[in-house]
C-alpha cells in the first residue's frame, strides 16, 4: 500500500484557473501591465509638461533678449501661454490624444515630422546598437562564465566595466580618430550622394537601410551599412558591457542548478551542457533587463548621435535645447517617454511568453 | 547543423570584410556635384524669419535682390532691378528688369519687391531682419516696374546696401503669406526661387541640394557647377575630417584655428583666406566699470589699451586666423586707419599705462571684472580671455576677475548693466564702414553701455548722408580717432573669411571678397 502510494503518479498541477472575471492568467497579466503602463506614460508626460513650465513659458525662453516685454506678452497671448496652466495642460493632453504635438517655435517645423524623420534615425541606430550589444554581450558572457575566475573571465569582466563606464562620446571620439585616417565615414547616415538619392524612394521609410534596399542600389546599401558601423559600436558597447556581465552571472547561477548537475552526471559533454541546458535559461533575465536598457540606449543615443552627426531624436533634441525651443524639447521628450513606456510593456509581454512563471 | 552555423558565421564575416574594404576610401561620386560643408544652421529660408549666417547662405543662392555684389566686388550692381537711385532725399526708387519670373512661373515684379519688404516689417519675427529696415518709412509699388522706398532720414547712403542684406531677398507674393513666416518645406515645394540656384532635395540642417536656375540673369555670374549640395555639421571636428578625407569639396565656416592649422599641412586640400570682416572686442559699461569718476574710468580704459598684445592673441590663440585690430573698422574696410596703434602703440607699454593711471589718481592695482561668453563666439574665447587676463596682470597694474556666462543669460544681463567689462563680436551686414560705427556709437546703440556723445552723433549723421566718398572717409577717420580717444570699446582682433577646399576646386578665393557673400556660382571643379 505504501509502495503504491510512493509510485502513485503525482497529482496533476492545478490548471491555471480563470479569474473570477473570466480572463486567463496570461490575459490578466497583460491587462495589468497595460493598466500600469498607461498611468506611467501619463505621469511622464505630465512631468515633462510641468518641468517645461517651471523654467518659464516657451515664448519668453526662445525670444528673451530679442523682444520687448510688450512683444513677448503679445506673442504669449497669441500662442495661448497667458492662459491658466490647467487650461494649457488640458489642451496639451488632448492634443497628444489627437496626435497633434504642435509646431516648433524657432523653425516652424511640425513636431510630428520630427517623430517620423528623426525618430526613424534613432530607431535604426538603436537596432544596430542592440545587434552590437547582443553580439558582444552574449558570446563573451558565455565565455566569461565558462572560464570563471580564470584569465579570460578577468579580462572580459574588465572589458565589460570599461564598455559601460566609458562615456559614449569618448568612445565615439576614439573610434573616429582610429578609423577616419583610413577614409572610414565618421559623420551622417550615408554619403551625400546616397542620402540625396534615397530621398526619392517611394514609399520613404526614413530607415536608411530599408530605403537603400527599396532603391535597389547595392552601393548605397553598403554605404549605409558603413556609416552605421562606428555609431553602432559606440552605443552598442555601452549596453553590450551590461549584457556581458548579466549573461555571465546568470549562466553561473544556472550552471549550479540541479538539472545541470543531473545532465553532467548523465555524461553530457560540458559544451552541450552550457549550450543546450544552461545558456538558454540564463537568457530570460537578459530579456527583462533589455526593457530597462532601452532607456539607457536612448540616453546614450543623444551623445552618440551628436558625436557622429546622426540626425536622430537625440541630435535634434540638443539642437532645440541650444535654441531654447521648449515646445520642440517638450514634444521630443514626451515621445521618448512614450517609447520607454511602450518598450517596457512589450518586454513584459515577451517575458510572459518566454517564462510562463511570471504569469502566475 | 554545425556546418550551417559555421556557414552563417563565415558569410557574416565575409560581409563585414566586404563592408570594411568598401569603406576604406569611400568618398563622393562625381554625380553628386560639389559638396560644401558647414557648421552654420538654417533658421528659415523665408527672409522674414531669419537674420543669421546659415539662412543667409541659402538665401544668397536662391533669391534675387534688387541690387547685389558680383564676384570680387563691393560695387552695388543691379540684380533684379534695372537701376536704383535717390529720386528725392527721402525717396529711393528702383526700376525693375522686364520679364522676370520665379522658378515656379509666377511673375517677379515691383509688387513682389514691395510685398517682400513690407511683410518683414509686418511679421516682425524675433529671428527676422526687421532691425535693418529702421530707416524705411514705407515701400510702395507704383506699377509693375517701379518700387519706391520712403525713408525716415534723407540721403541715407547706407540704405542701398541694406537692399543686399538679409532684408533684401525678393519673395513671391502669390506663395508667401503676408502675415506669417513660411515654413521651409512649403518654401521648397513652392519653388518660388529666382536666384542662380533653386532647391531640389532639402532636409533642414542636414542637406540642401541646389540646382542651377537656367533663367537667372542677375548680378552673379552664371553657375559654373550645375549642382551644389550643402551638408550641415554639428561638430566642426567632423567637418574637418570630411574635408581632409575628400568626402566633401569645400568646408565653409567654421573650423577651429587648430583644425585650420592642421589642414594647412594636409595633402589634397588648400586653405583659402579672404577679406576680413569679423570684429572681436571688449565693451566698457561706462556706468559700472571700475573708477571713481569719468576721468579715472577713461584712464583705466587707456591703461588697458596700452597693456594688450593683440599680435600675441592672434598668433598664440588663433594661430594666425585672426589679425590684430587697431581700430573699430577692421583693416580692409574702406576708410580704415589704425588709430589705436597710433595712440597706444603696437606692443604693451607699461610705463604709458602707469602714467594714465597715475595722472588720474587711480589706485594700483585696479581690479577688473571681465565677462566673456564661451559658446557664442567660438570655443577659443576661453583661451582668448585667459590670455588677456595674463597680459593685463603681467603689467602689474591690474588684477583681473574673469567670469563666463552662457549666451542666453549673457545677452540679457549685459544690456541690464550686469557686466562692467565684457566681450562681444560683430559680423557686418554689408561692406560699408558705417555698419561698424552707427550700431555701436549712435544714441541708443545696441551695446547699451551708456555711451552717447553729441559730436560723434553729428559725425555719424554727416557720414551717412554724405554722397562724396572722399569726405566720407575723412569723417570715418575722425570717428575712429574719437573711438580710440574715448574708448567706449577696445577692438582686439579682426577675422578673415576662411574656407578650405580640395585641390581640384576652383573659384573659392574669388568669392571670399569684402562683400561677405559666399557665392556657389563661383565654384567649380578644375
Amino acid at each position: 500500500m505504501a509502495t503504491a502510494e510512493i509510485f502513485a503518479p503525482p497529482e496533476p498541477p492545478e490548471t491555471p484557473a480563470k479569474s473570477s472575471v473570466g480572463f486567463s492568467p496570461l490575459t490578466r497579466y497583460l491587462l495589468v501591465r497595460l493598466a500600469l503602463v498607461l498611468p506611467m506614460i501619463w505621469v511622464l508626460v505630465t512631468m515633462v509638461f510641468i518641468l517645461m513650465r517651471v523654467i518659464g513659458d516657451p515664448i519668453t525662453s526662445a525670444s528673451a533678449g530679442r523682444l520687448t516685454s510688450e512683444q513677448i506678452a503679445e506673442r504669449k497671448a497669441d500662442a495661448g501661454f497667458d492662459r491658466p496652466i490647467l487650461v494649457q495642460y488640458w489642451e496639451y493632453l488632448s492634443g497628444l490624444f489627437r496626435g497633434d504635438f504642435g509646431t516648433t517655435l524657432t523653425d516652424h517645423r511640425p513636431i510630428s515630422d520630427i517623430f517620423v524623420v528623426n525618430g526613424a534615425a534613432t530607431l535604426e541606430l538603436s537596432i544596430w546598437a542592440l545587434i552590437v550589444a547582443f553580439s558582444v554581450g552574449m558570446p563573451l558572457g558565455r565565455v566569461a562564465a565558462r572560464y570563471r575566475d580564470r584569465l579570460p573571465d578577468v579580462l572580459l569582466r574588465l572589458a565589460a566595466i570599461l564598455f559601460y563606464a566609458a562615456p559614449v562620446f569618448f568612445v565615439g571620439l576614439l573610434l573616429k580618430l582610429a578609423f577616419a585616417p583610413f577614409g572610414w565615414p565618421v559623420a551622417g547616415r550615408a554619403s551625400t550622394g546616397a542620402e540625396l538619392a534615397l530621398q526619392d524612394v517611394s514609399p520613404q521609410t526614413h530607415i536608411m537601410l530599408f530605403d537603400a534596399i527599396l532603391y535597389g542600389n547595392t552601393g548605397y546599401i553598403v554605404d549605409v551599412l558603413q556609416h552605421a558601423v562606428l555609431p553602432a559600436i559606440a552605443l552598442g558597447l555601452l549596453t553590450g558591457g551590461v549584457f556581458l556581465r548579466l549573461v555571465r552571472v546568470n549562466l553561473l547561477q544556472t550552471l549550479q542548478m540541479d538539472y545541470v548537475t543531473a545532465a553532467r552526471a548523465r555524461g553530457v559533454p560540458e559544451k552541450r551542457v552550457i549550450r543546450k541546458h544552461a545558456f538558454r535559461n540564463a537568457l530570460v533575465p537578459v530579456v527583462t533587463v533589455m526593457g530597462m536598457q532601452m532607456a539607457l540606449l536612448l540616453a546614450g543615443a543623444v551623445l552618440t548621435e551628436t558625436t557622429f552627426e546622426w540626425p536622430g531624436l537625440g541630435f535634434t533634441l540638443t539642437e532645440y535645447l541650444i535654441r531654447r525651443d521648449f515646445l520642440a524639447v517638450q514634444g521630443i521628450v514626451t515621445l521618448l517617454a512614450v517609447v520607454v513606456g511602450v518598450t517596457s510593456f512589450l518586454i513584459d509581454v515577451i517575458v510572459a511568453f518566454v517564462d510562463p512563471r511570471v504569469r502566475f | 547543423m554545425k556546418n550551417t552555423r559555421r556557414g552563417v558565421v563565415l558569410l557574416a564575416g565575409m560581409a563585414l570584410v566586404g563592408i570594411a574594404a568598401a569603406g576604406c576610401g569611400a568618398g563622393k561620386t562625381s554625380e553628386e556635384g560639389l559638396i560644401v560643408g558647414t557648421t552654420d544652421k538654417v533658421i528659415s529660408i523665408d527672409p522674414a524669419g531669419a537674420y543669421d549666417n546659415g539662412s543667409m547662405q541659402i538665401q544668397t543662392q536662391v533669391f534675387s535682390y534688387l541690387l547685389n555684389f558680383p564676384e570680387g566686388s563691393t560695387e552695388l550692381t543691379p540684380d533684379a532691378a534695372e537701376k536704383c537711385e535717390f529720386s528725392q532725399p527721402t525717396e529711393f526708387t528702383c526700376t525693375m528688369k522686364d520679364g522676370l519670373t520665379f522658378a515656379n512661373g509666377n511673375p517677379l515684379t515691383a509688387k513682389s519687391v514691395a510685398f517682400s519688404y513690407q511683410r518683414i516689417v509686418d511679421i516682425d519675427d524675433p529671428n527676422g531682419p526687421v532691425s535693418l529696415l529702421t530707416n524705411m518709412k514705407s515701400v510702395e509699388a507704383k506699377d509693375d516696374k517701379t518700387v519706391v522706398f520712403t525713408l525716415n532720414s534723407p540721403n541715407d547712403q547706407t540704405f542701398p546696401q541694406v537692399l543686399v542684406t538679409s532684408a533684401g531677398p525678393i519673395v513671391d507674393e502669390l506663395t508667401y503669406p503676408a502675415d506669417k513666416v513660411l515654413d521651409d518645406a512649403a518654401a521648397v515645394k513652392a519653388n518660388a526661387f529666382s536666384g542662380p540656384y533653386t532647391i531640389g532635395t532639402y532636409q533642414k540642417n542636414q542637406l540642401a541640394e541646389f540646382k542651377a536656375n537656367p533663367d537667372y540673369d542677375g548680378a552673379f555670374n552664371k553657375p559654373k557647377a550645375d549642382k551644389v549640395t550643402m551638408k550641415y555639421y554639428k561638430d566642426s571636428n567632423n567637418l574637418k575630417l570630411d574635408i581632409e578625407n575628400g568626402n566633401i569639396d569645400v568646408a565653409w565656416r567654421s573650423l577651429t584655428p587648430t583644425d585650420i592649422a592642421s589642414l594647412e599641412k594636409a595633402d589634397g586640400v588648400k586653405v583659402h583666406v579672404g577679406a576680413g570682416g569679423e570684429l572681436r572686442y571688449m565693451v566698457f559699461n561706462l556706468k559700472t566699470m571700475p573708477g571713481d569718476d569719468d576721468d579715472q574710468k577713461l584712464a583705466i580704459r587707456k591703461a588697458m589699451a596700452s597693456s594688450i598684445d593683440r599680435a600675441e592673441l592672434a598668433e598664440q590663440v588663433y594661430k594666425g586666423t585672426y589679425a590684430p585690430a587697431y581700430s573699430i573698422l577692421p583693416a580692409g574696410v574702406p576708410g580704415a586707419v589704425e588709430s589705436f596703434k597710433d595712440m597706444y602703440g603696437e606692443k604693451p607699454d607699461k610705463a604709458a599705462a602707469q602714467k594714465f593711471l597715475d595722472d588720474a589718481g587711480v589706485k594700483i592695482p585696479v581690479t577688473l571684472p571681465i565677462q566673456y561668453n564661451p559658446d557664442h563666439y567660438g570655443s577659443n574665447s576661453d583661451q582668448e580671455y585667459n590670455a588677456i587676463k595674463r597680459q593685463l596682470e603681467a603689467s602689474g597694474l591690474f588684477t583681473v576677475k574673469l567670469e563666463s556666462t552662457e549666451w542666453d543669460t549673457y545677452s540679457e544681463e549685459r544690456v541690464n548693466d550686469g557686466y562692467p567689462i565684457f566681450q562681444l563680436g560683430w559680423f557686418p551686414d554689408f561692406p560699408d564702414a558705417d555698419n561698424y560705427l552707427t550700431p555701436f556709437l549712435a544714441p541708443k546703440n545696441f551695446l547699451e553701455s551708456h555711451y552717447e556723445d553729441d559730436v560723434t552723433t553729428k559725425l555719424l549723421d554727416d557720414e551717412r548722408t554724405d554722397g562724396d566718398q572722399t569726405s566720407r572717409e575723412a569723417t570715418f577717420k575722425e570717428l575712429q580717432d574719437r573711438v580710440a580717444e574715448q574708448l567706449p570699446i577696445l577692438p582686439l582682433l579682426s577675422g578673415a573669411q576662411i574656407a578650405v577646399a580640395g585641390d581640384d576646386i576652383a573659384g573659392v578665393e574669388k568669392t571670399l571678397d569684402a562683400a561677405f557673400k559666399f557665392r556657389f556660382t563661383s565654384l567649380s571643379k578644375k
